[in-house]
């Protein structure tokens, strides 16, 4: 029997752990606990609750209200990992420099970013959002024709990404792609990367910019990145959305082709 | 030939007029002396010397500077020696051609344009030697050695000839002349050096002259290759310089000197290379007989020099900690073994009866029970005979003495150390220019190794992020109340943890005592070892705390370092003085055991002898085996043993810790990471960061407990190299494998002395309670070495009635009266206020001394920046003379003055240049005078009349000496 002494002993190592990974608990809280406390006493799925807040609380037809509506929900009732207001500054000051014709967004959860990417493109240019769930590609339909975006500024796809990226060519007649934005599934970083490069959709001076590559962390992405060469790339640092405390960061990358 | 012809700076002139001045003095002199001596014999002989000598010292001269013409020239003109002047021109055709082909070989001649002052110094010495040697050489002739020399010449000529086997018979015909008439008429010899021109250049076929030259040549790349490291030239050139340097002294330094001369020389040469390699191994072999300091430099490069002050420290403390060890084992352990008594012998050498059977037990040997308790490894063991064996070793004094030499010795090596490391701060001032000197001088040239030099580059990169970092922080400012608050907040939860830390100590003590009471066998393993286990977990998870709580302080990471250093320091402390404390508590129950076993032992003994042996009888008295013998508590062991157990636990927690907080977490993000949903590597746990501070007063403590428990326990030196030695291998393993580079990297330059300060609070500290149970306390009765003595000091006092003649003892008793002591207390007060105020003063006068320096520093620039702008201004003007100049092209001597006045210009921009780059005082010449628009022919060409069309200068030569020499003086006048 361990005394108990010997056990107070160790308070201080739990004191540490708690503080010096605080960020971590209340992510975990908000994320996974509340989710499914509220999964299970409404019966709706996540991305559902947030459309609901979104639909009694925002003005349709006009994108920063619904944006606005988003933020408040993710960051006061439940989380939901969008881009988030800050990184999303980022994306936005990307999109009016580069000004592409043509988008493409891998994950497009429940429409946030596409409704954040739709209002700072150039006019005709066309945004093909990619989505593998059904259930939330119905609910980012919704949200982005509630923001006022028909058909041909903003077409969703669902699909898985690495089925819908060699299809792109001969199924959208898509040249080449100006703008890709990554913010789905981590692991898919790099295979959906390989595949814009073998597919000869990237051409020269074509942004790649990828979510969430530091926290939870696309470390084979940056890492294939800084060896292959073919792209000027940068990291902007920043902090996880809806969260302070964890850092985050979103990967910049410029296709260079092939020197 | 006009010298007005000539466009050249009028340095050259005045340089070969002086020289020429010089040789002719010479020569003169030399001239009067022969012909007064003896004319007629001396007559050719003079000549052929005065040619070898001229040749010879133009070699010198012109190997920096090409201008053997106008040398010649001025000459011809003041003396018309038409005869030499032939000889000359054919020896300098033939010098141009092997020259050329010199030249050719190791294509130079653009590298040496540039060069440098020290070269220029160089051949200038050079230069004055060469005379001196002439001079000396002429006397020496002069005086006796004539003929022998003159044959030996011939001879060695002759030699030389012979080797070359395939000659036409012209060559055969020379030779003969050569070698049986030397001496004959001068006709001979210039037909000879005639021949020799046409020869093809081979160093076998050279004559002496040309040997010597070539001899020069070759120390002159000799010299160069020594010098080549301290020269301002880019890498690239400064590599294939050398190779050319050294390719050449190959090929040419077997061929100097001649037959068995030259087998001499070559075997010179191989046993001077030898030995200069030898030389080298033995610094390299010197460099990695210090221990362990490959391992650091590669921690060094990896963690910056933070993480490598703390090993450094530990190779320090390993150091003092062998010298401990040697002490205690020398000088106790040893002579106890080997001429005490034996196990067995007394009761204090036994184990009782009672512990007999689990006395070989695993569990009580790791408790240091058992055997292990009676051994020498403890107090205990020892016996208080006076002298043992047949050296009449005084064990008792030895022991005492050493006890207190290891004290004394720590004291004195820690506070010798920190004075040393006051003298190192001290010097610089480390603000200014603190970017360029790590630009400039942070490269370590004796680097060869590529891996070395990646490990240099980085930890370059990183004393570079460091600097950066600390300017940063010193221009950063917040908002300073929201800092104080959060500062105080921060030491109130520190204080916090102290004080409950404190607590938890206290009370598993007092608990331990109550368990003690109790009997120690009715607890499980985990009560008995709480107190070590409390204590060890608190100390490490404490820091932890404490590094976290820092964070909202928001100091520079130095400043950072030191207040964790000192919080840890007052938990260390703390947490010892309270086991320190039940320790004494635990003392005095021992020593009221004690008194019950005294009084029990004389009822024991007057029980044995009664109940076996009627009164007042003799006979021989009853044999009782030791281990039955009935003995006190002995609380110098228990003591001793108490600190063997903490140190032995402290090592274990060490190392466990080690093993899982670094080594299975690093084992665990490092693989885990190919299936986990975040980055682990990056994010999460991530791989630990070495914790110095933690560290150092780990070792700091550990060491002080050393220190106070060594007097009780002799095995505790041994102990700790051990673990030093063992901590050292695996610390340097775990660093280089398990952890990363802390995200801000620091310097500790000045943390050393902060290591070393807690090291002397601590060794006070740990000797206060040490010296306390000595003084007060008196030793048991039945063991260890001053057992019956009231007090263990008693010994020398002992030692000195008995052992000492009968005067040291009342000298020692007249010195040791207050009437002295006191008296001389003062008079150390004294002479340690009178050195303190004295090293004071200096400091002060050394300030003075900086600041002067500073201020002529300041005022030297701004005189160069006044001249600079007079320069250019001249510069200007001699543009316009310089344009003048080259419209009339005549033989005006305005050109070598405008020239004059251009490099005059020239050489004080290039002064000012400097200036505004670093603060070497003596300007340096670099390649930039090419670049310059004042110069326009920097280098004045020699006039290649009917000779060959390159301008000759000697391989290894550079040829741009004149303008420099010129050079030296204008610089001196700004």
């Amino acid at each position: 029997m361990v005394s108990p002494a010997i056990a107070l002993a160790f308070l201080p190592l739990v004191v540490t752990l708690i503080i010096r990974y605080r960020y971590y608990f209340v992510l975990f809280y908000r994320a996974f606990l509340v989710r499914v406390w509220q999964d299970c006493a409404t019966g709706l799925s996540r991305e559902e609750r947030a459309f609901q807040y979104v639909l009694t609380n925002a003005t349709p037809g006009d994108p920063d209200s619904i944006l606005e509506a988003f933020d408040q929900w993710c960051s006061k009732v439940e989380f939901i990992s969008n881009i988030g207001p800050k990184k999303g500054k980022i994306l936005d000051r990307l999109l009016m420099e580069q000004s592409p014709m043509t988008v493409l967004e891998l994950g497009a959860h429940c429409g946030y970013s596409a409704v954040r990417m739709a209002r700072c493109l150039p006019l005709g240019a066309r945004l093909y959002s990619v989505e593998m769930d059904q259930r939330n590609a119905t609910i980012a339909e919704k949200v982005i024709r509630l923001a006022g975006f028909d058909d041909d500024t903003v077409e969703l796809i669902v699909s898985p990404s690495d089925e819908v990226i060699p299809r792109l060519r001969s199924d959208y007649g898509l040249e080449t792609v100006d703008f890709v934005f990554m913010d789905h599934w981590k692991k898919c970083y790099l295979p959906d990367l390989q595949l814009l490069e073998g597919s000869g959709l990237l051409g020269k001076g074509s942004m790649i910019l990828a979510d969430n590559v530091l926290f939870p962390g696309a470390p084979n992405f940056l890492r294939y990145v800084r060896k292959s060469g073919l792209y000027e790339w940068r990291i902007h640092q920043a902090t996880l959305e809806y969260i302070r405390g964890i850092r985050d960061g979103m990967a910049e990358l410029v296709y260079q082709g092939i020197k | 030939m006009p010298r007005g012809n000539l466009i050249t700076s009028e340095s050259d002139i005045a340089i070969t007029v002086d020289n020429a001045g010089d040789e002719d003095e010479v020569s003169s002199c030399y001239e009067e002396h022969e012909w007064g001596k003896n004319r007629v014999k001396g007559r050719e002989k003079e000549r052929e010397k005065k040619k070898r000598g001229n040749a010879r010292k133009k070699g010198a001269s012109r190997a920096g500077r090409g201008d053997e013409e106008l040398e010649e020239r001025a000459e011809r003109g003041e003396k018309g020696r038409r005869r030499r002047k032939r000889d000359n021109h054919d020896g300098k055709g033939r010098e141009r051609d092997e020259e050329e082909q010199a030249e050719e070989k190791s294509g130079r001649a653009a590298k040496n344009k540039k060069n440098l002052k020290n070269e220029r110094t160089r051949k200038m010495e050079q230069e004055e030697r060469d005379t001196e040697e002439g001079d000396a050489k002429r006397k020496k002739k002069n005086e006796s050695a004539k003929r022998e020399e003159k044959k030996e010449d011939g001879g060695k000529r002759a030699v030389k000839e012979k080797a070359n086997a395939v000659k036409t018979k012209k060559h055969k015909k020379k030779v003969e002349t050569s070698s049986e008439q030397e001496s004959s008429e001068e006709e001979d010899v210039e037909e000879e050096e005639e021949e020799e021109k046409e020869k093809e250049l081979r160093p076998e076929s050279l004559s002496p002259e040309e040997l010597e030259k070539l001899k020069e040549a070759v120390d002159e790349k000799k010299k160069l290759i020594q010098t080549l490291r301290g020269k301002p030239w880019p890498m690239k050139k400064k590599l294939s310089t050398l190779r050319e340097s050294q390719e050449f002294l190959e090929k040419y330094e077997g061929a100097l000197g001649k037959g068995k001369g030259r087998r001499l020389y070559a075997y010179k040469v191989m046993m001077t290379k030898k030995w200069m390699k030898f030389q080298r191994d033995f610094e390299n072999f010197k460099t990695a007989c210090i221990p362990w300091e490959m391992k650091i430099k590669e921690i060094e490069s990896h963690f910056g020099s933070s993480v490598a002050s703390y090993f450094i420290f530990l190779r320090w403390m390993y150091g003092i900690n062998m010298i401990l060890f040697g002490l205690t084992f020398g000088l106790v352990m040893v002579p106890e073994a080997l001429m005490g008594r034996p196990y067995g012998s007394m009761p204090r050498k036994t184990v009782p009866r009672a512990d007999e059977a689990s006395a070989m037990d695993f569990a009580v040997l790791w408790d240091f029970g058992g055997y292990a308790q009676y051994s020498v490894l403890f107090y205990g063991y020892y016996n208080n005979q006076r002298a043992i064996g047949w050296l009449k070793f005084r064990m008792p004094l030895s022991y005492f003495l050493v006890g207190v030499g290891t004290v004394a010795y720590s004291y004195m090596v820690v506070i010798r150390t920190m004075a040393r490391n006051a003298n190192e701060s001290g010097g610089g001032d480390d603000n200014s220019f603190n970017f360029s000197w790590k630009m400039f001088t942070s490269w370590d040239y004796l680097i060869g190794n590529p891996e070395t030099a990646d490990n240099k580059f980085a930890s370059i990169t990183t004393s570079f992020k460091e600097a950066i970092l600390e300017e940063q922080e010193s221009r950063k400012d917040d908002n300073i109340h929201l800092t104080r608050f959060l500062r105080v907040l921060a030491n109130f939860l520190v204080m916090c943890c102290l004080a409950g830390s404190g607590y938890l100590i206290y009370f598993v003590v007092r608990r331990s005592q109550k368990f003690a009471l109790d009997g120690l066998d009715n607890h499980s393993w985990w009560e008995r070892n709480e107190v070590n286990m409390v204590m060890s977990l608190l100390g490490m998870f404490c820091p932890m705390l404490f590094d976290v709580i820092s964070t909202l302080e928001n100091y520079h990471p130095r400043i950072a370092l030191q207040w964790q250093l000192g919080r840890i320091f007052a938990l260390f402390l703390g947490n010892l003085y309270t086991f320190i404390i039940a320790l004494m508590d635990e003392i005095n129950l021992k020593r009221k055991e004690e008194e019950i076993v005294k009084f029990n032992m004389t009822v024991w003994e007057a029980s044995l002898y009664n109940g076996t042996v009627p009164e007042n009888s003799t006979a021989p008295p009853v044999t009782i085996h030791p281990a039955d013998v009935p003995r006190g508590p002995c609380w110098e062991t228990m003591v001793g043993q108490e600190f063997v157990r903490l140190i032995i636990s402290d090592t274990m927690t060490t190392y466990i810790t080690l093993l899982i907080g670094d080594f299975l977490r690093a084992v665990l993000v490092r693989f885990l990471n190919y299936c986990w949903c975040w980055d682990l590597e990056a994010g999460f746990p991530s791989y630990s960061e070495f914790d110095v501070s933690g560290n150092v007063l780990g070792l700091i403590f550990n060491q002080g407990m050393i220190w106070m428990g060594a007097f009780y326990a002799p095995c505790l030196p041994a102990l700790n190299v051990l673990r030093l030695h063992v901590s050292m291998y695996l610390q340097c393993w775990a660093v280089m494998c398990c952890n990363v580079p802390q995200e801000r990297v620091f310097k500790a330059s000045g943390s050393n002395n902060f290591y070393m300060a807690m090291l002397l609070v601590i060794l006070f500290l740990s000797t206060l309670p040490a010296i306390y149970t000595i003084v007060t306390i008196p030793p048991s009765f039945d063991c260890g070495p001053f057992s019956g003595k009231s007090r263990m000091f008693d010994v020398i006092q002992e030692t000195l009635e008995s052992d000492f003649p009968a005067w040291f003892s009342k000298v020692f008793s007249y010195a040791s009266n207050p009437g002295l002591v006191l008296p001389f207390l003062l008079l150390m007060v004294l002479a340690i206020y009178y050195l303190q105020s004295t090293s004071k003063s200096f400091k002060e006068a050394n300030v003075e001394l900086k600041k002067k320096l500073q201020m002529q520093n300041e005022e030297n620039k701004k005189k160069s920046k006044r001249a600079a702008l007079k320069a250019a201004m001249d510069l200007e003007e001699a543009r316009k003379a310089m344009t003048q100049a080259a419209e009339q092209q005549s033989n005006n001597n305005a050109s070598p003055q405008a020239q004059k006045d251009g490099g005059e210009n020239r050489s004080s921009s290039q002064r000012l240049h400097h200036g505004k780059n670093g603060r070497n005082a003596t300007p340096l010449l670099t390649d930039q005078e090419g670049q310059l628009p004042a110069t326009r022919a920097p280098v004045p060409r020699t006039y290649h009349h009917g000779n060959h069309g390159a301008p000759g200068y000697l391989p290894g030569i550079p040829r741009q000496t004149e303008a420099r020499v010129h050079r030296a003086p204008s610089l001196q006048r700004h």
